[in-house]
Parts: C-alpha cells; structure tokens; sequence
C-alpha cells in the first residue's frame, strides 16, 4: 500500500513530463538530437557547514521520490575545515558550468588563521560575481507569528560596501575598516531590483539607507537609485532610514514590497525579517551574478549546536530546492514540493521544533515526500 | 614671492603635500561630483542566465502570434522572461508609447508586432516610426530565404534586405508651401549613410557573403540618393574582399521577380526598403513567413519582416505564426542563446518544410495553432528527459 502512495505521484510526474523542458546547457555545442545526452540538468550542490549536510539530504529525497531529472554535483566545501575543502577554484567553475547551485550556510570564523580578512563566501560571491542577493520573506500557513500577510523581498547587493574586507591599523589602537560604495554596483542592484519587480508585478521598491550620515557612501548608493527609479514609472519609488526601516519592520511590516538595500543592512534587515516570519528555518533565498544562480537560505545561519541531532527544519533547503526548480524551467516540479511544504506546514501535525513541535527532520521530510502531489 | 614659496614648499614639507595631495584625489572629487553621465548605458538586464526582453504585442494579429510565442519558448525552455508592455492604439497621448520605449531602454531588447496609430491628428505620429527614432535602430536587416515546400514563384532565394531605418522618406517633414502646392522632405546623412554602408559591410564579412548591391535612384535625385551611393561607394573601398555594384530601385524590381538569384545583400534607403522587401517577400511566399531585425548602436528590436496588422484576419485562427516565431528565433541568437535559437529554428524548418503544415495564406487549410502544436511536438521530441 505504501509503495503505491509513495508511487503513484510518481507515475503522475513522469506521465506529464512531456509538458515540461528543461533549459539546455547554453555552453555546449550544438548537437544532433540524435546524438544528444539526455537533458537533465546538473546543479552544483554545496551542503555547507553545521546542519547543511542533514538538510541538503533531506532535499535529495524528495528529489527521489518525485523522480526530478537534477543531478547533483556535490563539493565539499568549508571555510571551518580548510584541509577537507574543495578549492575554491573547482567549485566556482562548477556553479559557472551548470549555471545553478544549491548551497546551505558556510560558517565564518570571527576569526582568521592565515591573517586574510575576505571570508570564504565572500571569495566565492565575488569570483562568480554574484551581486544581488533575494530574500522572499513570506509568512508561511500554519507557523505561529507576531505578524500576518508579511510579503517582502530583500535584496542586497553583496559584492562591495562594508564587506570590502579591507582593514588596518593605521596607528596603534586605531582601525580603520573601509566601506566601498560605487556607481556602477550601486545602479546595477538598483537595476536589479526594479527588474525584479517589474518581472513579478510588485507595486512598489524601497531604498534603504543611512545618507544622513554617510552623505557621501550612501549618498552615492541612494543617488544611484532615484536615478534608476526614474526608468520606471509605474513603480513606486520610495526611501527609508536603516534605523527607521528596522523600526518599521518589527511594527509594520505588511507596508513593504520590494527592498533594496546596501551590503551589511541587507543582512541585518534579511535576519530581522527572517525572525517575523519563522526564523532562518523557513526563509529562502538566492544570490544571481549575470549567468548564474545560488540558492541558499535567506538567513545566515548553520545551527551548529544542532549537528547530528536530527530536529533542523528543512523548510528553508526545501523552498530553495523549489525556486532552483522553477528557475531550470522546471515549474511544475517546483510548484510540487512548494505544495507539499505548505501542506504539512498548514496541517501542522508534523512540526520541528524551531516552529514549535517535537518532530525530527527526517520525519518532517518523509510528511513533504508524503504529501507530494501533482499540481492540477 | 608667493610663487616661490609655493614653489618650496613641495621640496620641504614634502610630506603634507603628499598627504594633501592623496586626500584630494579622484576618489574625492569622484565623491563630492559624482559622474553619473547620462549617455552612460544602462546596465543589461540579465540576471542568471535569465534576459528579461520587452513585448509590445500591438494591434491586429500581434497579441496571438505572441501567444504562440509564450508558448513555444515556454516548451523550449528559452531563458527568456517578457515584460509585456500594451499600446492603446486610439488613444491620443503617448503616455503608453512612451513607456515601451523606456522599457526598451531598460531592457536594451524587444520583440514587437505591428503597432497601429488610429488618431488621424497631425501631431500624432506613427508609433513604429517614433519608436525606431527614438532609439536610433538606424538599420533594418531582412534575411529573405526560401523555404522549401512552400509554394512560390521562384526558388532558392537567399537575399538580406538591409535597409536605411530612420530618415530619408520617412523624415516625416511635410507642409503645404502655398495652398495646393506640399512639399514632402526627403533628408539623407552622410553619418548615417555611413553607418548603414559599414554595418553592410561588417554584416557580409560576419556572414560570409560575397555581393552587396546598393539600391538608389541617383539618376534622378542625383544629390540625395548620390550621396548615399557615393557613401557606400567609399566604404566599399575598405573592403576589397566583397564585390560592390549598384542597382537603380526600378530595375531592381523587375530583377528580383524575373531573376533573384544575382542578388546577395543589398543596402537602400527608407522607403525603398520597404518596397523591396515586400517584393520579396511576395516571391518567396508571403508576409507570413519572414522576420526582420532593426539595430541601433543600443538597442534591437525584433518584428515580422512585412511590417502588417493583419486586422482583417486577426480572432480567426488562420493567421501564419511562422514570422513571429522567426523573429523570436532572432532575438534568442541575438541574446546568445543560440542552443534554443536552433532548437526552434528546426522544429519550424520541420513543420513548414517536411510536414507541410501550411496556414490558408500559403495555400494550405492548417490553424494557426496546428502549426504551433506541431512545433512543440518537435521541441518536444529533441528535449525529453528519457
């Protein structure tokens, strides 16, 4: 009885698998159809440190059992355990090969053992270019919050300002620690972020800044988003103070849209929005350069304390996993596992205990493979 | 004397002057007058392989064929997402219009129908043509190529139309001098003569193609049209390797209907243009077949080649999907996604040529969405996962 529940949505899947195509790989040449290996697509997989490996393997069950046509290229990568991890080198030119990437959270040392200031993630955000990082902070049925209907994107232009990783002491005792702001960075995230919201019908974009007191850095950042705002003229354009925006946020958050946000408030602003809705268990993001993408949880944290004991909350993995889908131009797969979250989410008899239950990851993952169903 | 100690300082307080010096660098006057200059291009909108492109339906048949569209790309898997942008055709202002063309800016690519202009007001201009002036698509390029199995007067034709895009005949500078008496202006450039002339060139290099023929009327409007061949004359120079002749506009109609063959691409001004690609296209097998592209130093715009409505057909399901589809297999090259460019490419070529699934205006009895639907049909088949 079990093999044919388990089953059946299979069948479903492969039956209508004739609907559905993936994006071919652009950098291959042109084949003969004759000849063409068949068109799975390959994703680079990084499971990431503290709880990763356990949630990285609950999204390869579901993968599983719904019978998705992804393969994974898994790497090892680690900034805590530098003698285990693959080079950076490996890894960049297979997320720039298979244009998509799965990635859990790397831990970064306070810190540094060979004196160099950019962490690991910053090495790889900046090899790939990757600029714009998305969170889509939704409230999610059946999870007990502060706040109802919260529907918000972040996004955050992680290459450049207070993440420069350039720091001295120019004199004993004194640090100076630069935060870099530039035209062109800035134009392009606000670009970004107007596209965003142009492509998915959202209404409005706020800039998030602190021009008050950084005329100059965040002037320039600010700048650079009126100027932008004014090719968009059916989205409303509007800016706030970092400080006022966190205020905001915690009392009324349902009046954002779309945010765009420099490097280091984006990531206060990610986690803030992050804990209204469920804390860094639920929330799923990505980070997009020019030609690729990578999907990772929208707050940055491995839960360390948790390792091996098997109650992390997939959900996050799960709805990255799902995204990723939708982005290969596999969106009903996508829509599938969405589904299937919501549903246990919203039946809430299967809950982790970040969200106020008993139950483990792995039962938390076989409910979802449970629930799987083709959408109608 | 204040010269002098000027001049001494550097040598003994060399220090601060440095230090001076390095705090009044580029990065602070950069800061305190910030350089955002305006022509500066605005940044591509590409964002994880993904291209978000502009589409303006337009009138007539435009809003189903971009359907057809939508739904080819959607099983090709074309990396593609379309920012649909509607013109209210009847209305008298341009605020619609001028949004597509900040869309355009934004986008830096487009795929567009036929976009009418009902107002009979003289101040409202025609939308195509506002369009392309305002984001100088100096150029449109028309590639006329048979297809096989689709019935036409001659075979094997393999032209490409480039045409001079945004002046000559089209200056749209007319008045009425005395009453009964209008004149109409006809303006040619020597800018942009040459640019037309060069990407003529560069386009026949790129493409392997060995002829370019240059269509005028310069025995009769000996300073206009002489200016223009003389400009292509002198580019021609630049490259020997491509044989250059030149061809009056009515000879060259009687050439391309009794003889197509001798011609390889050809270069003309506005008006001529259209003519002749029409022309064309009448002898290959009609407007429902081919796409023409329209480039500027920015931007690119790409539409079915005889720029029609269609409003008589449209509603009906017999409108030929085939050159907006053609125009969308275009712009995939144009972005780079050439892999998908060819799996449609090929998936047409199948259906009009070997399946023979003809729409009633190249005499067959076929839907428009049969033809469609065998096009998936062969996407499909060349992308299964198993």
């Amino acid at each position: 009885m079990s093999f044919l529940t388990r089953n059946i949505p299979r069948i479903l899947v492969q039956a209508s698998a004739r609907n559905i195509h993936t994006t071919v790989n652009q950098n291959a040449t042109a084949v003969n159809p004759a000849e063409r290996p068949d068109t799975r697509v390959s994703c680079t997989l990084i499971p990431g440190d503290g709880v990763g490996p356990e949630l990285v393997y609950s999204v390869q069950e579901v993968f599983k059992a719904a019978g998705i046509p992804v393969d994974f290229e898994s790497y090892f990568f680690s900034e805590v355990n530098p003698t285990l991890s693959a080079p950076l080198e490996d890894v960049a030119a297979s997320i720039a090969k298979n244009r998509v990437c799965l990635k859990g959270i790397l831990a970064s040392p306070d810190y540094s053992h060979t004196g160099e200031l950019a962490t690991l993630n910053m090495k790889l955000r900046n090899n790939l270019d990757l600029y714009a990082n998305v969170v889509h902070v939704q409230s999610l049925p059946g999870i007990k919050s502060r706040h109802k209907d919260i529907d918000c994107v972040i996004i955050r232009e992680q290459t450049e300002g207070e993440y420069s990783a350039l720091e001295h002491e120019s004199v004993k005792g004194v640090v100076e620690c630069l935060k870099i702001v530039t035209a062109r960075k800035s134009q392009r995230i606000a670009k970004f972020a107007f596209d965003y919201a142009t492509k998915n019908g959202r209404k409005k974009v706020t800039a998030v800044h602190k021009a008050n007191i950084m005329k100059l850095g965040d002037g320039l950042f600010l700048k650079s988003c009126e100027q932008m705002a004014k090719l968009y003229p059916r989205i409303e354009f509007e800016r706030m103070i970092v400080d006022n925006c966190t205020m905001q946020m915690v009392s009324n958050p349902q009046q954002f849209d779309v945010m765009v946000t420099p490097n280091l408030y984006g990531n206060i602003v990610d986690n803030l929005a992050s804990g209204l809705v469920g804390g860094a268990g639920v929330v799923a993001g990505a980070s997009y350069s020019a030609d690729c993408v990578v999907f990772e949880p929208g707050a940055r944290h491995t839960y360390s304390e948790a390792v091996g004991k098997n109650v992390a909350n997939p959900t996050a993995m799960l709805l990255c996993s799902a995204k990723m889908l939708r982005h290969v131009n596999l969106p009903v797969y996508g829509q599938m596992i969405r589904n299937a979250v919501d549903k246990v989410l919203q039946d809430g008899k299967v809950r982790t205990k970040d969200i106020g239950g008993q139950s483990s990851t792995q039962e938390f993952t076989y409910a979802v493979i449970h629930n799987l169903q083709m959408p109608a | 004397m204040a010269c002098r100690i000027l001049r001494k300082q550097p040598l003994k307080l060399g220090h601060n002057i440095i230090r001076a010096q390095s705090t009044m660098s580029a990065f602070e006057i950069q800061h305190k007058t910030p350089l955002i200059r305006k022509t500066e291009p605005i940044p591509v909108a590409l964002y994880g392989g993904r291209n978000a492109v502009t589409m303006l339906p337009g009138g007539g048949i435009g809003p189903e064929l971009m359907g057809y569209v939508k739904e080819v790309f959607k099983y090709a898997g074309a990396p593609v997402d379309f920012e649909v942008v509607e013109i209210d055709e009847k209305s008298e202002d341009n605020d619609d219009l001028d949004y597509a063309i900040t869309s355009i800016k934004r986008n830096g690519v487009a795929i567009k129908g036929n976009i009418e202009t009902k107002s009979e007001s003289a101040n409202v201009t025609s939308r195509n043509v506002a369009i392309r002036n305002e984001l100088d698509l100096y150029v449109n390029v028309l590639n006329c190529k048979s297809y096989p199995g689709v019935p036409a007067r001659q075979s094997n034709i393999d032209v490409v139309i480039i045409r001079q895009n945004t002046e000559g005949e089209y200056a749209m500078l007319e008045h009425e001098s005395v009453d009964g008496v209008v004149e109409s202006m006809k303006v040619v450039t020597k800018s942009n003569s040459d640019r037309v002339a060069r990407f003529a060139f560069e386009y026949a290099k790129k493409n392997g193609r060995k002829k370019i023929t240059t269509i005028h009327k310069a025995n009769i409007m000996k300073l206009s049209d002489g200016l223009f061949l003389e400009t292509s004359k002198k580019i021609a120079k630049e490259y020997p390797e491509i044989e250059h002749n030149d061809m009056i506009i009515d000879n060259c109609c009687m050439q391309l209907v009794s003889n197509p063959h001798q011609f390889d691409v050809m270069i003309m001004t506005n008006l001529y243009g259209s003519i002749v690609s029409n022309v064309v296209c009448g002898v290959i097998g009609g407007a429902g077949l081919l796409s023409g592209k329209n480039y500027g130093d920015h931007y690119a715009i790409f539409e079915p080649g005889t720029r029609n409505t269609g409003t008589a057909i449209a509603g009906k399901n017999i409108a030929n999907p085939i050159a907006m589809l053609n125009a969308s297999v275009d712009m995939l090259r144009h972005l780079g996604h050439s892999q998908h460019a060819e799996l449609i490419q090929r998936a047409i070529n199948r259906t009009v040529s070997e399946d023979h699934i003809h729409t009633p205006d190249l005499g067959g009895s076929a839907k428009s969405t049969d033809v469609v639907s065998r096009i998936i049909d062969h996407i499909m088949q060349d992308t299964r996962h198993w």
